[in-house]
């Protein structure tokens, strides 16, 4: 099999990558493979190609792979047209601009952002650290809650259930909590 | 409320005093955070009213007398403020010089000791900077994390439980801190160290940049050294981060000052005071030469080849020799020929008056 990026050199490496659902297998050369680190595969059909590179040309100076990155233009990737709600901004535009225009395009666009949020923050996708006095409450328990359900996780797979049940329990307390702050909550 | 006159003194401010923690390497320590409010466009997208409510809410938060602040704030919009004033603001680092630019709808609160100042609608709806003397981050994002605080508990922050603050720019998004140390390092400079530290930096998730010069060119050896990352860390480790390798990098520029000075001693005596010598008799400075020999000026002293002049009288001359002190000292626009002339009369007064001082 030949690379589907460069068409010329043996394709060594699948790559598979879950897209809108859909599982999308690639094949590609070793040296592509360097060059693409799968980020721009997601861009749309009809992206600039060089859109990404200046914006992250821009930020990183140019990429190594800019060098003989070549468009890719058989990708069956749908075009995203979703824009936001509170100053549609575009994906497309944002990739364009490197900038937000407001704080709802994170929500607008949080399926493509850790890909982003990756390139920046050496892998990184999720904030650890300070949270706003107002929201810490809501944010701490949801945090804990993560936690317990890790322990929850282990519990069973090393066969403590009683533990197990024990932590679901106390996951069940903390998301009686959770919700009072809100509605009245419903039995499960 | 102070006014702005006050800001504008070329008397170094409080974080430019220097003596402290390294101060001979390490001239000051910078925190910024970037904090937006929810339900409003970013400041590159919103509209004006959205500009003149953020500005309203920002500043009636601070300026409040049930705060009760250790240190008072003033509040200055861009708008009226001529471009003098609004140029001095950037050299002395009070402003950033994208919100110099923002005469529309951009503005400053500032505390009345210059060490923490709040921009209004720059890239984002506020940054809150806070600046201290030597290498002094905890101190510096204490100060700031309590303006942070304050401000939190009054306005609505745009925050996403997994994304953290959300800043206009994603390289700020999480924590929306940038910490900084501004060094002086200028044995590491002439010995060519700084290619290959500025390439292990940025594999640490640091970033180098030069200071009171254009672009990566450093003027006068200063660098201003700074997380690249945000997101997924702390605040606590990206303080102990930079922390720890600012600390490094001073280990690596005095190892390079005891170097130069067992293999050049004479060689680099003659360099450093002949650069005394250009501040002392010259007639016409450019500000990159002026910048370059204080730096030499500066390393002659901490290497004892100069006699002392105090770091005061040499920050002085740091800040009054750029363009827009100059010209507010003169009192009238200087083109760039006139402001060398004016440049090297105002060094050659400083330095003689702190050699009188001295002979008392
Ligand atoms: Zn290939
Ligand atoms: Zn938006």
């Amino acid at each position: 099999m030949i690379c589907e990026n460069c068409k010329q050199r043996p394709a060594t490496i699948t790559v598979t990558q879950m897209k809108n659902g859909k599982k999308l297998t690639r094949h590609y050369c070793d040296v592509c493979n360097k060059q693409l680190d799968h980020f721009h595969l997601n861009l749309d059909s009809d992206e600039d190609p060089n859109a990404v590179q200046k914006l992250f040309s821009s930020w990183f100076g140019t990429p190594s792979w800019s060098v003989q990155a070549v468009p890719i233009s058989n990708t069956q990737t749908k075009v995203q047209n979703d824009s936001c709600p509170q100053c549609g901004m575009t994906y497309r535009k944002f990739l364009e601009e490197g900038k937000f225009n407001c704080p709802t395009c994170y929500e607008t666009f949080k399926e493509q952002l850790p890909q982003v949020l990756k390139r920046l923050h050496n892998g990184a996708i999720e904030h650890i650290g300070k949270v706003p006095g107002s929201i810490n409450e809501s944010y701490q328990m949801k945090r804990q809650i993560e936690a317990l359900r890790q322990d929850m996780k282990s519990a069973v797979e090393e066969e403590r259930f009683e533990d197990a049940a024990s932590i679901r329990d106390q996951v069940r307390e903390i998301e009686k909590k959770l919700q009072s702050g809100g509605e009245e909550s419903d039995e499960h | 409320m102070t006014s702005i006159d006050h800001f504008l003194k070329s008397k170094p401010p409080l974080w430019m005093r220097g003596d402290i923690n390294y101060g001979d390497i390490i001239m000051s320590t910078r925190i910024r955070l970037a904090r937006n409010l929810t339900g409003f466009r970013f400041p590159r997208a919103f509209s004006d009213e959205e500009a003149l409510q953020i500005d309203k809410l920002v500043s009636s938060a601070i300026i409040d007398e049930e705060n009760n602040l250790d240190v008072p704030f003033s509040y200055f919009s861009l708008h009226d403020m001529p471009a003098l004033q609004r140029q001095v603001l950037v050299e002395k680092h009070l402003i950033s010089p994208q919100l110099a630019n923002k005469t529309k709808m951009g503005s400053i609160l500032v505390s009345e000791d210059e060490t923490i100042s709040i921009m209004i609608n720059e890239e984002d709806h506020i940054r809150i900077q806070c600046l201290q003397p030597g290498l002094q981050l905890d101190k510096a994002y204490h100060l700031a994390d309590e303006m942070d605080r304050l401000l939190e508990e009054k306005l609505p922050y745009a925050f996403d439980d997994s994304f953290g603050y959300l800043t206009s720019c994603p390289t700020n998004t999480g924590t929306g801190l940038r910490a900084s140390v501004m060094m002086h390092l200028p044995a590491l400079t002439v010995t060519n160290q700084m290619g290959p530290l500025i390439n292990t930096m940025a594999r640490l998730g640091m970033v180098v940049r030069g200071i009171y010069g254009e672009g990566t060119e450093a003027t006068g050896n200063y660098y201003q050294i700074s997380n690249q990352i945000t997101l997924g860390k702390p605040e606590e480790d990206i303080i102990l981060d930079l922390q720890s390798v600012a600390e490094q990098i001073v280990q690596k520029e005095i190892g390079a000052r005891r170097a130069l000075l067992e293999h050049a001693s004479i060689a680099v005596s003659d360099r450093l005071n002949r650069s005394l010598g250009v501040l002392q008799y010259a007639r016409i400075l450019s500000s990159e030469e002026a910048a370059n020999c204080l730096s030499n000026v500066r390393l002659g002293i901490d290497l004892g080849l100069i006699p002392p002049i105090p770091d005061r009288v040499l920050n002085e001359c740091m800040l009054i020799m750029q363009p827009g002190f100059l010209q507010q000292h003169a009192g009238t626009t200087l083109q760039a020929n006139e402001r060398d002339v004016y440049r090297a009369s105002i060094i050659r007064e400083q330095l003689q008056m702190n050699n009188t001082d001295s002979k008392q």
